[in-house]
């Protein structure tokens, strides 16, 4: 299978204090590990495009030290202030003139969570999908993906072209080695600038939300503490 | 202002929890704008749940009946919306945020030229504005976000406003619709459903959730014993998950599902960050843990510092003591 993989580059959102430092987006870094492992040993490619300002290139090369073939880079200095419609606008422009078996994409990205941008790039593309895929393989000319729905798993068969949104729930992608990262250093990025495309909706501020009420630690024996949670549980909070 | 159109999701042959929560948050917006209310039933049965929608306040109910629907495929609920869309015309869409809805939020945008406010945890109507503030960076922020644009769609977060009944008189119309799956290029080979889950994760009021502290089978038992005494359903980290203790449709946090029962019981979990997204708006939280330092402390009423394998047979006995 021809693939090609959107991915993007994101604050480290799992970090305890954030110091400004970027990563892939993990979901991405699934979506990519997924496409090398059903590819391994095949000649197909497995392309990357990512939409960003140019110090994402960074996440780029780290991508490409994954494995991947070839990168293009769509620049957008700004794109922090674009929103999931604006950036699959971006992508449907690019995937006119590149065709491929199979897209993926993470199923959201860890900063925003809109969990957007992939099925409605699939949408204007006119392609069929499956979203929050766990499992992944060829079959023929056709993809199965499981996908994990609201009461279970759902195993879809859906025909290529076709585009598969992805859970990090997959796999664990690999940390590059050093034949990939060096590998990586002298691959080529194609590069492209296009045409901004309006957002429809727009973040106006971002702030920490309400702290909860603190807590208390109950302590003691055991048997005691047990007594005294089911005690409060029933006369404090009122939930038993 | 225009209508507020409500989709409803049905499970099990019942309306979603989570539906007629958003559905009673698009109530007050509507009659605070004085807008009216629709609602919009998909799924072979609909007709059957039309009065479920009038008790909860919508004065128009659109009812496509297709077995398709109950197929578990996102383009024939996109069909069917877009066929509602046309009917209702309405100012703004407003869906609870399952995964069959998050499924087919994008694409739906699209196809009905609308922007999207996803995943949000409260949203209004100011002037020709919809506001929303949804958690972003793994909940650790909320973001206000906003759109002018002509038709919004919303989803909402599970347990982000109460359900409650406001019965009125309505008006069922049955929209035409003819779904041909043939050419759609997708086709279910098989459903999994998550066996041993009886209660359904985010409609639950009470929720027992397993954490790597849970090492084994046994302790497996005493977390099932808890749900069973306390009616709960069962959840777990994505830790205990990847050990095969529990299934994948346990997971709870940002990757799993979001939950916000009245009683959260965290057993042996340690609070990552990832973990807390998916269920800081509980409203009493109680966290079982052996390290006093465990973050998930932090976000817990009551915290009983402990192993689980201690904790839970003297729990569990004490509570079928209280609750029978």
């Amino acid at each position: 299978m021809n693939f090609c993989v959107c991915i993007k580059q994101v604050p480290d959102v799992q970090a305890s204090v954030q110091t400004g430092r970027m990563v892939l987006n993990a979901y991405d870094a699934s979506a990519l590990e997924e496409a090398l492992v059903i590819n391994q040993g095949s000649e197909d490619r497995i392309d990357l495009v990512l939409v960003g300002p140019s110090s994402a290139s960074e996440t780029i090369r780290k991508a490409l030290a994954m494995g991947a073939s070839d990168a293009t880079h769509l620049v957008i200095d700004e794109a922090a202030a674009l929103d999931s419609h604006a950036v699959a606008h971006l992508l449907a422009g690019h995937f006119k003139d590149h065709t491929y078996d199979v897209i993926l994409t993470g199923k959201q990205s860890q900063d925003s969570d809109a969990g957007l941008a992939g099925s409605m790039l699939a949408e204007l593309l006119g392609l069929p999908y499956a979203t929050n895929a766990v499992g992944l393989k060829a079959d023929g000319d056709a993809m199965v993906v499981t996908r994990q729905g609201d009461a279970g798993q759902e195993i879809i068969e859906i025909s290529t072209p076709c585009l598969v949104t992805c859970s990090n729930d997959m796999n664990n992608p690999r940390i590059p080695a050093l034949k990939g990262i060096m590998a990586a250093k002298r691959k080529q990025i194609a590069t492209d600038t296009p045409e901004v495309p309006g957002s429809r909706t727009v973040i106006t501020t971002t702030a920490p939300p309400p702290n909860r009420e603190p807590g208390i630690k109950l302590e003691g024996e055991p048997e005691d503490v047990v007594s005294e949670l089911v005690r409060r549980l029933s006369e404090e909070a009122g939930v038993i | 202002m225009k209508p507020i159109l409500v989709f409803l999701s049905v499970q099990d042959g019942r309306i979603k929890r989570s539906s007629l929560e958003a559905m009673t948050r698009a109530r007050e917006v509507a009659s605070e704008q004085g807008a009216d209310l629709h609602a919009a039933l998909l799924g072979s049965k609909s007709s059957e749940l039309a009065t479920e929608a009038s008790n909860h306040g919508a004065t128009t109910i659109y009812l496509l009946s297709d077995p398709v629907f109950d197929s578990h495929l996102n383009a024939p609920v996109i069909a069917g919306l877009e066929a509602v869309i046309r009917k209702s015309d309405p100012r703004l869409l407003v869906m609870a945020s399952t995964e069959a809805v998050k499924d087919v939020l994008g694409s739906l945008s699209v196809r009905l030229d609308a922007a999207v406010l996803p995943d949000v945890a409260s949203f209004d109507v100011a002037g020709e504005e919809v506001v929303c503030q949804r958690p972003v960076m793994a909940a650790k922020m909320l973001a206000t976000t906003h759109s002018s644009h002509s038709l919004v769609i919303v989803s909402v977060r599970s347990g982000s406003y109460e359900a409650t009944p406001s019965p009125v008189d309505a008006t069922v119309e049955t929209v035409p619709f003819v779904f041909d799956a043939a050419d759609l290029g997708l086709t279910i080979r098989e459903i999994v459903s998550s066996a041993g889950n009886t209660v359904d994760l985010s409609e639950a009021r009470v929720v027992v959730a397993a954490g790597r502290g849970v090492r084994d089978e046994a302790g497996r038992d005493l977390v099932l014993e808890l749900a069973s005494i306390t009616g709960a359903a069962i959840g777990a980290s994505r830790a205990v998950v990847e050990t095969g203790l529990f299934p994948a449709t346990a997971q709870i946090g940002q990757t799993g599902k979001v939950v916000s029962p009245d009683l959260y019981f965290a057993v042996g979990i340690s609070g990552a960050i990832q973990h807390v997204a998916g269920m800081a708006n509980s409203r009493i939280i109680v966290a079982i843990n052996k390290d006093a330092d465990a973050p998930i402390f932090d976000v817990a009423t009551y915290g009983i510092v402990g192993d689980c394998f201690n904790i839970l047979p003297l729990l569990n006995a004490e509570l079928k003591k209280a609750l029978a």
